[in-house]
């Protein structure tokens, strides 16, 4: 049977062709459209433990030695003199044990803290620099200073998608000035993270009910069938440009364009829009109101994203870097995403989607044991951490550690680009053979480095 | 300067001792008891490595880098104590170190005493001698075997079978290949075809009705004279310019902003942009183009005029992305310098350099000191960037800690946007730019105070960034509040040096010094450098003509691409090893020699190609020729190519009727002057947000303030003098309160009612969503938009605009689903839709000669049959609609079809 796309269409009747296609793409006509849609699901080098990720991004980078990174010894020296200078100064906020493997958590999480057992604590991050804008392009894309595709992209350019209605990469509310941290680069555009949402001030606007947050998705004056009808006609032009051409791979991807577009329509606010979820479930990620809300709806997107088959979702909550006012407010962004984060957790265990689906919390770096000022800490690139759950590593478990006061990793150092290859390695892909030809050479996520954390998969 | 050598060899003398000799006991004890100590416990944590921290570039935690010192210069300088800023800081002369106290009079006393006895120190790191692991040999070899390094030579043009078909010696190396393999050129392409593939590569305008008309007679009579006629006629149209323009902005990575973190305006980058379109249109010999690119401001010059644009022309190496965020002055030097050397080896050159900075190349013989003989070119070289000092010096808001300033231009040119200043602005200005500066240094007092520090800190931040702001705008008026005109660009450094190799590229691992000079494997005369000159005259003349191999191959390779849609050279930045061998080696050499031997000029090239017989084929897909030559490496069609973002959003307005080809002059970031760019706009938001508010009851600002959780920062009405401190609630503004309550909202008491406040957060949402940087009103051409980096406008963005921080020679040509929604959806493509159809209903005739007439506009040609039907049925379906409405979504149809969106 070989029947080459052309043919295909130019056999079916106008208006359709490509809903017909679609359905035969599935049996005969798979490996000829695996061709042609870049974004068609691909097998992983090996089998994935993950089959999606939910990245919670926390820029400003969040004091481990206040929320995961307990340190007995930073209380007991606190006001003496650190090894780089400066006054230790011991974690304001309270450390118990939690579930069975005893994890020790900061009060400031004490709802992700419910799910310890499920919880990969990374203690012993590294990254190349200690500024903002470096470290949080190098954890996006492993490099702090190139624009080099992000990890999203590139799990995207490895696997495709599984839902032909959405982009297969969606990054929600993005801060502004970030699209490096979603973006393609050197990748084919069509691996780039969608925008979805506006991140700042404007997200605190952004209301469940509607997908304008989603640009140009609705026509202001056309209603559906109008725009079905103008769009048919559209797509008759273009397969009567495509009969005369005959073959137009150009040509192909408009058509394709389109009906994901038109897909999208119906799709995207549909998925935005909230108020079909049950009260219940609003106030399990507290997007009901109060403090969580924002980032509460937030993280119900990103789990209704992940749902609907989207391969890779990243959250943002910012505000992290207290040089000052710490205890203040790492506790008021704490309360602002410990909920919706346990909400997430939990609701991805109740739909049995936390087995397959990796979830990804952590900052650009951490903070100083030393204090900056009499209640703030400076950034620190040597030492912190970050955890993942689900998506086949081990829960309950404490990998890698800092020295005595938080300083930096000394029990198995993990650094970004480590990172990045276990993330891949989960999702079935080999770091090193996840390459793309660009200006004469093969890049990587990892570049030249990368090890696989292997001891933290189950 | 006599004491400042004498001071220099005294250092170079006592490091060279130091390095060389270990310490006495007695040394080593004085500073392991009375040093070290001091300097772990007061200095480290803000200057050492261990700490990740670095201010002002310095750190003290090693002989080497405590020797060359940060920002401002060495902290030591063994033997001197005037030259040593550490010992000035200690002491409080004109640095204040440690910042909140001053060491006892002993500690001084002991650094003293370290310093005078040469500041012995156990804390040496060797400089390193970096060994190359490419040879000598491995240089020369390369040199003499790869091909991009061969010098060009006009080949022989090939004899073919079919000579009638040919028009140029190009269709002659194209068809003894095509030959060879036995595989015909497709037959030309239909008149209409050709010219629209003529109008959009060489203006990137469609071609009207009336010119197909009369390119059909012209071709029927003589196809060749009416292809020369009209590439004639379309390159000395200004248009010409805004199309190539564009082309080369693209590899010089335009954009009018810093880009990363703290994405500052380039005001003045627009005369940078325009002075590129006026070198295409002038055809400006290219290699001339070159040199004044890298080196204009060096030139000699016959007056003042060309001056100006030779200094405008050096914005070349101004306008990369810069991280003004970066704390350490020296990396943010290194990074910019590698910036130069990247940018301007790969756009000129086609060789990646920059790969050197932490190693040697891995496959091109360039070694890592290569990088650095570069580095010291570009490194005794200033780069403008910024915004120039007021009579206040440089202020920058909290974010910026790295600022520049900008060159003067010889001749006044005001922009549009400069505006003149009176006495009594200046003044209110200058006035309160000191009242800010007294509240600030309060709020720095209050920074450190507990329970003060937040709203100290809020403050701060506020009162430096409107501080900043005033003081920019005073910086670019005279004395008398006239403007004066300002350009991005380069000058000589006062303080010129070679180089010194970086391990790992690392700016504290310095390695030995390396003499200025060009990559060895590009030249077999290194050039000879005046002591006082950085040398980059030396490299533009080097770059700018033909003593290199590559720079006319890589340019002609690029005109090709763009005419031919494909490359000779598919690689078009990279002709190293690791690049695409030449399809047509031949012809890219015919191509490069011809181009030299012309005077360097673009437009002689383009009309070479364009009047050639393989410009004219057709795209028509054929299965055999396909099968035995996919990828169309002999091009036996024209590569069929999807519009460009320029060129689509250009047609519609043209199409419209709409397109206006005037030049605007500036742009809207000149207009917005220097600013910090957020959330795609050029006005601040909270100002916005701010009048808008100001404009609703109190209870409804209220509720809202507390929504978006702004009760301190921007929401905050006027703090005027007058009011008292502790109000809390705000001016009360009774006019408002009565002008509420006179729309009948007095029965709801001060309760605002839920319409109300969603109808005022609506309006809020509406502010914050809205995106004037996608300059969706402008009908202007697309080369003129503002080009924010990060914040691109949406008509370009989602059609693969050219990545403004990377040097892109090859566009992607993606199809996406946002280019779907927005042809679908986007409300500058409705309006080109609904003003199409306006121009279509002023036309006589029936709704079918509207609908041909549409085609023709749009496609260049009438519908076929099929079309027509389709047509009929579409507009039919719409049953009562209105016929302009009808006519709008056909228009808008057309638009987003692919045969408009492609050139075939």
């Amino acid at each position: 049977m070989n029947y080459s796309r052309r043919q295909i269409l130019q056999n079916v009747s106008a208006g359709f062709g490509y809903m017909a296609f679609s359905g035969i793409s599935g049996l005969a006509g798979a490996q000829e459209s695996a061709s042609t849609n870049p974004l068609t699901p691909k097998a992983a080098h090996f089998p994935a433990k993950a089959k999606r990720v939910i990245f919670c991004c926390m820029q400003g980078g969040p004091s481990h030695v206040d929320t995961f990174d307990y340190k007995p010894q930073l209380t007991k020296d606190h006001g003496k003199s650190g090894k780089y200078g400066g006054k230790l100064l011991k974690s304001p906020f309270r450390f118990d044990p939690h579930g069975e493997s005893g994890l020790q958590i900061s009060d400031i999480f004490s709802n992700v803290a419910k799910h310890a057992d499920d919880l990969c604590l990374i203690r012993s991050m590294q990254c190349d620099q200690p500024v903002h804008p470096g470290a949080m392009t190098q954890m996006h894309t492993g490099t702090t200073q190139f624009v080099r595709p992000s990890l999203g992209a590139w799990t995207l350019y490895g696997l495709g998608t599984e839902n032909d209605s959405l982009p297969g990469f969606v990054s929600l509310s993005p801060p502004s000035g970030s699209a490096r941290n979603y973006g393609n680069a050197f990748l084919p555009a069509i691996y780039g993270g969608t925008k979805v949402g506006r991140g700042g001030r404007a997200a605190r606007f952004a209301q469940g009910g509607s997908g304008e947050s989603v640009p140009d998705i609705k026509n202001p004056r056309l209603s559906d069938q109008q725009q079905r009808s103008q769009l048919n006609f559209i797509q008759q032009l273009n397969r009567e440009k495509l009969r005369r051409d005959q073959t137009n791979p150009g040509v192909e991807g408009v058509i394709e364009s389109y009906e994901l577009a038109f897909r999208m329509q119906d799709a995207m606010p549909e998925l935005m829009d909230t108020s079909n979820e049950s009260a219940a479930t609003l106030a399990m990620y507290g997007a009901d109101g109060g403090p969580t809300e924002n980032f509460g709806k937030q993280c119900l997107l990103a789990r209704r994203f992940i749902e609907a088959g989207v391969r890779f979702v990243e959250v943002t909550h910012g505000n992290w870097d207290q040089h000052v006012r710490l205890t203040d407010d790492h506790r008021a962004r704490a309360e602002a995403c410990d909920l919706p984060i346990a909400g997430l957790l939990q609701d991805l265990k109740q739909r049995d989607l936390l087995k397959d689906t990796l979830v990804i919390w952590g900052g650009e770096f951490g903070r100083t044991p030393a204090a900056q000022g009499a209640d703030g800490r400076n950034h620190n690139n040597k030492g912190y951490t970050t955890w993942m759950a689900g998506g086949g590593v081990k829960g309950g478990l404490s990998y890698g550690a800092t020295d005595e006061h938080g300083y930096e990793a000394v029990e198995n150092p993990c650094h970004i680009h480590d990172w990045h290859a276990t993330i891949l390695h989960l999702m079935g892909l080999d770091h090193e053979q996840l390459t793309y030809r660009y200006a004469g050479r093969d890049f990587r996520l990892t570049d030249v480095h990368g090890d696989v954390m292997t001891d933290i998969i189950a | 300067m006599n004491r400042f050598l004498t001071s220099l060899a005294i250092f170079l003398a006592v490091s060279a001792t130091v390095s060389a000799d270990p310490l006495t006991a007695e040394q080593s004890k004085f500073f392991e008891t009375k040093i070290r100590p001091v300097l772990i416990k007061e200095c480290y944590g803000c200057h050492s490595s261990k700490a990740g921290n670095a201010r002002g570039g310095l750190q003290l935690d090693n002989q080497r880098s405590t020797h060359v010192g940060g920002d401002s210069g060495a902290a030591i300088v063994p033997g001197d104590l005037e030259q040593s800023l550490l010992f000035n800081a200690i002491t409080h002369e004109d640095f204040v170190m440690p910042p909140k106290r001053k060491l006892s009079d002993s500690v001084i006393d002991d650094f003293r005493k370290w310093i005078l006895m040469g500041a012995p120190d156990p804390r040496v790191t060797e400089i390193a001698e970096i060994q190359s692991t490419i040879t000598d040999d491995d240089i020369a070899k390369s040199k003499s075997t790869f091909w991009a390094y061969q010098n060009p030579v006009l080949p022989t043009v090939p004899g073919v079978n079919s000579a009638d078909w040919t028009r140029t010696p190009i269709d002659h190396f194209l068809l003894s290949e095509l030959e060879k393999a036995e595989v015909s050129p497709n037959q030309d392409a239909q008149s209409y075809k050709v010219l629209r593939r003529l109008c959009f590569d060489l203006v990137g305008l469609p071609p009207s009705p009336e010119q197909i008309d009369y390119f059909q007679t012209k071709w029927s009579a003589d196809p060749d004279a009416a292809i020369a006629l009209v590439v004639d006629r379309l390159l000395d149209k200004p248009q010409f310019g805004e199309r190539w323009g564009r082309h080369w902005l693209d590899v010089a990575r335009y954009a009018e902003s810093t880009g990363r973190e703290v994405n500052l305006t380039y005001p003045h980058a627009w005369r940078y942009r325009d002075y590129v379109i006026d070198s295409f249109n002038e055809d400006k010999p290219f290699d001339r183009f070159v040199q004044e690119q890298i080196a204009g401001d060096l030139l000699p010059v016959n007056d003042d005029e060309q001056w100006t644009q030779n200094l405008i022309a050096t914005g070349f190496l101004a306008i990369g992305t810069k991280n003004v965020n970066e704390n350490n002055g020296r990396q943010f030097a290194a990074d910019n310098v590698d910036e130069q050397i990247d940018t301007t080896t790969r756009v000129f050159l086609g060789t990646s350099v920059a790969c050197a900075r932490c190693h040697d190349h891995k496959f091109d013989a360039i070694p890592q000191t290569d990088y650095y003989a570069l580095a010291g070119i570009f490194g005794s070289t200033r780069t403008y960037f910024g915004n120039p000092p007021s009579e206040f010096g440089s202020l920058s808001d909290a974010q910026t800690k790295r600022s520049s300033s900008l060159i003067l231009l010889p001749i006044d040119d005001p922009s549009p946007f400069d505006k003149k200043l009176s006495k009594a602005e200046m003044d209110d200005m200058r006035e309160q730019i000191s009242e800010m500066g007294r509240q600030i240094g309060e709020a720095r007092r209050n920074r450190n105070n507990p329970g003060k520090s937040g709203s100290a800190l809020t403050s701060l931040v506020r009162l430096s960034s409107q501080r900043a702001k005033l003081s920019s705008q005073l910086a670019v008026v005279d004395d008398d509040g006239n403007p004066r005109s300002y350009c991005m660009g380069v000058q000589d450094s006062d303080s010129v040096a070679d180089a010194r190799v970086l391990v790992r590229g690392e700016i504290d691992e310095l390695g030995q010094v390396i003499r200025r000079g060009f990559p060895q494997v590009l030249t077999n005369d290194q050039p000879s450098i005046p002591a006082r000159k950085s040398g980059r005259l030396e490299l533009a003349r080097w770059i700018g003509s033909d003593q290199n191999t590559l720079t006319a191959r890589v340019m002609v390779n690029r005109v090709w691409q763009h005419l031919m849609g494909q490359g000779i050279v598919t690689s078009t930045e990279n002709f190293g090893v690791t690049g695409q061998s030449p399809s047509h080696p031949e012809l890219l050499d015919y191509l490069a020699v011809r181009f030299v031997d012309s005077g360097w000029s673009v437009k002689t090239l383009i009309r070479e190609i364009a009047t050639s017989r393989a410009y004219r084929i057709s795209s028509d897909f054929d299965e055999s020729k396909f099968n035995f030559d996919p990828d169309n490496a002999l091009l036996w069609r024209a590569n069929p190519r999807r519009l460009d973002a320029e060129a689509l959003r250009d047609a519609m307005l043209a199409v419209s009727g709409e397109l206006v080809t005037d030049r605007p002059r500036g742009s809207a970031v000149a207009k917005a002057g220097y600013m910090r760019v957020r959330d795609g706009r050029l006005s601040d938001p909270r100002e916005q947000i701010r009048q808008v508010t100001e404009k609703m009851r109190p209870e409804i600002r209220d509720v809202l303030r507390q929504r978006i959780g702004q009760g301190r920062g921007g929401m905050r009405p006027d703090t005027e003098s007058g009011r008292r401190p502790g109000s809390s609630t705000g001016r009360q503004r009774p006019s408002f309160r009565e002008r509420m309550g006179r729309s009948g909202r007095s029965g709801f008491g001060n309760r605002p009612s839920l319409a109300e406040a969603t109808a005022a957060r609506n309006s809020i949402t509406k502010l914050i969503n809205q995106r004037e940087l996608d300059a969706e009103d402008a009908t202007y051409r697309s080369v003129y938009l503002p080009i924010v980096r990060d914040e691109v406008p949406r008509s370009l963005d989602v059609f693969d605009f050219a990545e403004s921080t990377m040097v892109v020679g090859t566009r992607e040509s993606s199809n996406t689903p946002n280019q779907a929604l927005y042809m679908m959806n986007n409300a500058f493509v409705i309006q080109q839709s609904d003003a199409f159809a306006n121009r279509l209903a002023r036309t006589n005739g029936s709704l079918n000669d509207k609908i041909e007439q549409a085609f023709v506009l749009t496609y260049g040609r009438p519908p076929t049959r099929g079309e027509r039907s389709a047509t009929a049925r579409f507009v039919g379906s719409m049953g009562r609609s209105s016929e302009s409405k009808k006519l709008a979504l056909l228009c808008q149809s057309l638009f987003a079809s692919a045969e408009f969106r492609y050139l075939d």
